[in-house]
This record gives C-alpha cells, structure tokens and sequence, in this order.
C-alpha cells in the first residue's frame, strides 16, 4: 500500500516542505549558488517537483515535465519521504536504482551538503504542519 | 591456462638463491590466484616451524598476481602482499593497485617468494628470464619518490617508462610497524606493516619490466563481456563520482549516515566537514586524475601545494581514508595539511590511518593530559592544529623524539604512555580502524573484528554490500533488503562477504572500487573466459572460503583468539547525536551467530572437523595437534 494515499496529499507534503527550503537561506543560498535547476520525479503517487534555483530566487514548481532540467532526480514517494529524514544509503538506493539519477554527477554531489540541514528540518515540519501520521522515522 | 604467466619465482635472501617454479594447472585451478595462492604457499613453507617474529629471516613474504591481473579490463590491475605482521603479530596482508602486478605478470611471473634475509641492503631486479639480486646501497635511505626516480634512471627506464619499481622508504628500513610498501609512488600496500618485513630483510626494491602478453583463453567472450559492460559504466553514479571526484566523493555521501569517524570516533557530524569534501578538493589542492594498468575508471588524484607551510610537489593526492585520518579525525579543516601529510607517509612509506589514527589517539591523550609539551618537544597537539599534525607525521617517520613512541602505532604507544590512554585506542588486534563506523552499519563492526589482519573493511565485501555499493543477490545470504543499524542477519552478510570477497578481492583480485558495478555473473564470466576454466558460482564461494579460513588459520596459529575478536570500548560508545545517536552494535549476538556459521570453537579457532571438512588437514594438525 502507497505510504501517501493520493498524489494531491503528496504535493501538499512534499511541495510544502520544498517551499519552506527555497525559504530557508542556510539551504536556499547554497542551491542558489549552483545556479541548477533540479526536477524530482516521483512515483507512486506521480508528482513531479521543480525546483528552479537560477534565478534570484528559489522557485517550486510542481507538474513542470517542460523546463529543461539539468538533473533529474527519480524514485518513489516511500524513498523520497525516507530521504528526507536522512535515512535513505544513497549508495545503496543508487546501486539498487530505487533513486536513479540524470544528469552530470558532479553537479549532484554538489547538492548534498546543500540539503544537510533539511534532514534536521523534515521531522519537525511535518508535526508543525499537521503531517504527524508522516513522522515515522 | 590463459591469465597466468606460469612461473612463481621462489628468491631466498640469506642464500641468495632463486628458483623459477612452474605454477600447475591443478593448484591454478584451486587456489585461482592472489592470496590464494600466497596463503597456501605460505602456510606449506611455515608448517614445520611455525613459531617466528614478524622481522625474523623465518617469516616467508608472498607478493602474488591474480589471473587477472595485466588483463585489458577495468579494475583488474591489482595484486597483492602476505606476511606475518609486524603491527599486529597476527596475519598481514594489503592490496595494491598500480602498474607493477601487471608489469611482473608480462615479465613471465605470477608471483614471488621472498624467504631470508640478506646482510646488505639488495634490490630485486626482473626483466623477462633475468632475475639477479642486485646491491641496493645507493638507495637505502632515500624516500619513497627518489628511490622510484634513482632506479628507473639507473636503469636506463625513465624514459621507457615502462619498468615498475615497488620499493619501501625509510619507515620500512627502520622497521617502522606500520611501514608501507608502493608502486609508482601512489600505489600503495599499505596496511599491517608490509615494508618493515622488507625493512627486515633488507630488500629495498624490486623491479619489474616485461614484454610479454597475457594471454586470454577466450578472447572474443571477453571481447563480448567488455562490450556489454560498457553501458554499465557509463551509467553507473558511483563510478562517475569516482572519476570525477576519487574516493574523496565519499566525503559528502558518508556524513550523510554517520560513516566517517570524526575526533577520533566521538562524532559522527561536524560543521566542517565540507571543507574536506570534494568541491573543495577540486577547487584547492586538486591537480589531475590518475588511474592504474588498463583502468579506464580513473579514481586516482593527483595534487599539489604551491607554497605555504605545507607546500608538496606535484604528486599522488590524498584518498577518503586519508582525509578522514588526518583531516575529521583531527578535527583538521585544512585539506593542504591533509595532502602533506599524505605527501610525507608516501615518501616516508607509512600507512595513512594508521598513522593518522595514531595522532588522533595522541591529540585525545594530550587533551586529557596524559601528554604534554614535555613529551611532544613543545608541539601542541590539539584539535584542529595542522601545523602540529603535520609536524608529527614527519616526527613519526624520521621516528624522531614523540615520533618514536607514535611510530610504533596506537596500541603500543597507549602501553608506553599507560594511565587510561588504551581509553581512546580505536584498534582491533593492533590495527587501527579504518574510517567507516560500524555504528551506522553494524556489519562493520564483526567485519572488524572477525577480520584476520585486524580492524578492516576490505577484508571482506562486507563494506562495500552493506555499505550499498555493491549489489550480490545471486550469493545466499546477500539477497536482504539491508535495514540500517541493526545487527540482524549480520553474521551471515559477513560469512558470506568473505566467501564471496575472497575469491573477488583476493584471488581474482578485481577492483573493490571500479568492479563493484559487476553482477556475480560478470565477475565469474570474466574469470573464466581469462583462465579458460569453467568455475561456477558454488564452486567459487567454496574456493573462497577456504581461503578466508586458511587466513583466519594462520591469525589463529599465531596467538589470535575469541578475546581478540572485540570492538575497541570508543567504538562501542554510542553517540548522544548525529545521525547515529544511540546506535550500538550487538557484538556479542553477531559473533555468537558468526561462531556458529564458521564451526568455530569457543577460543575462536575453527574446528578440526569444519578444517578437515574444507580439506585443510595441515592447518587442523597445526591447530588441533
């Protein structure tokens, strides 16, 4: 059974908690930074995340299959959810393709210690935004 | 038989004699290759006598090839080095890639013996049938790079550039424990002390030049595989983080799950860590990419510090274990220092973690006071001082004043110091750990502490499985769905890591890195088109683990037992936070089940029944009587 029950849910889980990151400067600057636009494919439910970081600011996206991205990023909702508490072996999920991803690698390590802090910010903003029954790792 | 060149050279020191012995089919096919062979070897050549010191005449040194080995693939240009070892006293071994297994391989040899010890310092030196034991007197005490540099252009090599030189550097010649052995300056046998059992008899070098071919039984097949693995590569992410960033890649994917030790295993997160990472390594010290015999993977870094206090000509760049070793385990931001010391362990000819650890475990012990500027001739060694930690490596490898105690590693070092310094050791049986906690993957921790050399992740596939990198369905025990920090199921990931890694890692002897894209099925095709034999999976995972016991036999000949089998008390500690807080391996489950797996008594020696069983009759005599 699909940890989300629909896609709708998801977007507003998953979508929120991109806001709050193009909104949190300690990993928004970063991202800013590298100047990549970066889509997050999900599936199960599909949902696909923008996240336009070559501007001036941040932008979110959400259901942008057109603007051409430079890494695209490929897995389950379960797997995103996981990650996001940093509790996905990245290895491992890469190995394994249950995280597949396109696009020149090292602009992809270059996002990692970007999103460090949000590992941190998962949990709590999910209990703060009435997404509790999420909060399982 | 293709793969194998078909001679094993047997060279005694003290007699000065050498033998050039035909390798047979049959053992080739049971033993495969490596440390197969080296293991058997060595244990055939002890039996009799099996009680000796490590830098005695009568410890034998096996320096073998793999059929592999100089064949046009990715990661397969490995070899490999065995000895009783100094550092530990138990069985010691490294595993080295570069040019020289392949160079000895076209030079007609699949391996050597080295046995004795000369009086004077001497030189090996092969090309193609001409084996002579040379003088080495114009190298002995030279560093690593000159000596290189000195016998290829004494030798009219330099600009052929095609002959190999493995050479020691004054670590080694002084007996240093923990003393390397390296090829091509960057290429290293690093671990357990290898270059202090050529310090001990006297053996700078060899060289190596060869013309000849390895041959391949089946070369369309191999030609085929090589095709077929070609969209592999091209697509697999850990692969593309090796050839753009090196092992230093590691740096940003391991902090995500608490893998690398920081100040000496009290952290597993630290707001520095970037500045080690790989963009940073790019952007600062970074000068090119390197790669060994063949290998179109090209994880090796070359790097450079222009001026400044720790300024090194261009040269062989740090890797992950060495940046964790002097850089988080430090708590040491600066990656020039990192690269120094880097630079002065290769030419010195020392292991990095080992000697990195050490000044870890030395900077906690002058932390607690257990050590002062008395002691260290005025260095502060604190948290986070390059200076002092580059200082000391130096120290540790002219084995000046401090440097002396360090430069007999860790553990001795906590006896001489005494108080409660074995408080902040991070060994297992003498050797340092390498730099994944096996609190985020509690595999790592029986791993560590089943492994016959000591503290290892490469003993084993068991890093490179749980860990993630590498993907084993086919082999019964690696089919799990890993969940993290839980010590269930691990005894038997391990047992069947080391069946499986030792035919892979050790007689093979593929790439732990560029092979980890293969399946079972690619690594057993490749091995068999090669040598032209016709090995399944089983039979593979049986010749493997004969061999993980004829090692484990030989640490257990040489005094190693249960309570030797144990995690040091600071990696049993669990961390109040970071992304392993609270977590703990369940050593004592893990082993009892691992004990069980292997037939394994309760002093932690295999049975004489499991012995017999996997026709080892000499070691059961040996350890049964």
């Amino acid at each position: 059974m699909a940890l989300f029950k629909d896609a709708e849910t998801f977007e507003k889980v998953l979508g929120g908690f991109f806001r709050l990151m193009a909104d949190t400067p300690v990993i928004a600057d970063k991202l800013l930074a590298s100047k990549m636009i970066i889509r997050f494919k999900y599936s199960d439910p599909d949902l696909a995340i923008l996240a336009d970081c070559s501007g001036d600011k941040m932008k979110i996206v959400i259901n942008d299959h057109d603007t051409k991205a430079l890494v695209e990023m490929s897995m389950s909702a379960e797997i995103a959810h996981k990650f996001w508490f940093g509790k996905v072996n990245l290895t491992m999920a890469l190995t394994r393709r249950q995280m597949v991803a396109k696009g020149p690698i090292p602009k992809v390590l270059k996002l990692l210690p970007a999103i460090k802090p949000s590992y941190a910010m998962y949990p709590k903003y999910l209990d703060e935004n009435g997404f509790s029954e999420y909060n399982i790792w | 038989m293709g793969g194998y060149a078909g001679q094993i050279l047997y060279v005694d020191l003290t007699s000065g004699s050498i033998e050039k012995k035909p390798l047979a089919p049959e053992f080739a096919r049971e033993y495969i290759g490596g440390l197969g062979f080296g293991t058997k070897i060595y244990l055939d050549l002890i039996h009799d006598k099996p009680d000796f010191d490590a830098l005695s005449p009568d410890n034998p040194f096996v320096l073998m090839t793999g059929p592999l080995t100089g064949v046009n693939m990715h990661a397969v240009a490995r070899w490999c080095v065995g000895s009783k070892s100094p550092l530990t006293g138990f069985w010691g071994e490294s595993n080295v890639g570069g040019f020289f297994g392949a160079r000895l391989k076209m030079a007609g040899y699949d391996g050597i013996v080295l046995t004795g010890a000369s009086e004077k310092p001497v030189y090996l030196f092969i090309e193609n049938e001409t084996v002579e034991i040379r003088d080495a007197a114009p190298y002995w005490g030279k560093d690593v790079y000159d000596t290189t540099d000195a016998l290829l252009s004494d030798l009219g090599d330099e600009k052929k550039a095609s002959g190999q030189v493995v050479t020691l550097g004054p670590a080694g010649e002084n007996l240093v424990p923990f003393a390397s052995l390296i090829n091509d300056k960057g290429h290293v046998a690093g671990r357990t002390g290898m270059g202090a059992v050529w310090g001990s008899k006297k053996l700078k070098a060899i060289y190596a030049q060869g013309k000849g071919k390895v041959e391949v039984a089946r070369p369309e097949a191999l030609k085929k595989l090589r095709a077929d693995l070609k969209g592999t590569y091209a697509e697999n992410i850990t692969i593309e983080a090796l050839c753009a960033f090196g092992t230093a890649s590691h740096m940003d994917v391991g902090i995500v799950g608490g893998d690398i030790p920081i100040k000496n295993w009290q952290m597993s997160d630290w707001d520095q860590i970037d500045d080690l990472g790989p963009v940073k390594y790019g952007e600062s010290i970074l000068t090119g990419n390197k790669t060994c015999f063949a290998c179109g993977v090209g994880c090796k870094r070359e790097a450079e510090v222009k001026e400044g206090p720790f300024r090194f000509a261009k040269g062989p760049g740090p890797e992950y274990e060495t940046i964790a070793s002097f850089g988080s385990m430090c708590l040491n931001p600066s990656l020039e220092s990192v690269g120094k010391a880097n630079d002065l362990c290769n030419r010195f000819g020392m292991d990095t973690i080992t000697c990195g650890a050490t000044i870890a475990f030395a900077i906690e012990c002058f932390e607690n006071g257990l050590i002062s500027e008395a002691d260290t001739g005025g260095i502060a060694l604190t948290w986070g001082n390059s200076e002092a930690i580059v200082k000391m490596t130096e120290m540790i490898g002219k084995q000046e004043g401090f440097g002396a105690v360090l430069a007999q590693g860790s553990a001795r070092a906590a006896k001489k110091i005494g108080k409660n310094a074995a408080d902040f050791l991070t060994t297992v049986k003498g050797l340092e750990a390498p730099m994944h906690d096996p609190r985020s993957a509690h595999g790592y921790g029986l791993a560590y502490a089943v492994s016959p050399r000591g503290a290892c992740h490469m003993a084993s596939l068991n890093y490179p499985v749980e860990g993630g990198g590498m993907y084993l369905p086919e082999v019964p025990g690696l089919d799990n769905e890993f969940v993290e920090m839980t010590s269930d199921d691990r005894a038997l990931v391990n047992a069947a890591s080391q069946d499986f890694g030792m035919f892979f890692s050790s007689c093979a002897i593929f790439c732990n890195l560029g092979s980890m894209v293969l399946t079972t099925g690619n690594a057993v095709d490749m091995v068999n088109h090669v040598t032209g034999a016709d090995y399944t999976l089983e039979e593979l995972l049986r010749l493997g683990r004969r061999v993980w016991y004829m090692k484990r036999g030989l640490s257990n000949l040489f005094g190693a037992r249960a309570e030797d089998d144990c995690l040091p008390k600071r990696l049993m500690t669990p961390l109040a936070d970071g992304p392993t807080e609270g977590s703990v391996p369940d050593m004592d489950r893990m082993l009892k089940e691992f004990y069980q797996i292997r037939g394994f008594n309760e002093q932690g020696v295999p049975t004489k029944e499991i012995l017999e069983e996997l026709d080892l009759p000499k070691l059961a005599q040996l350890l049964h009587g």
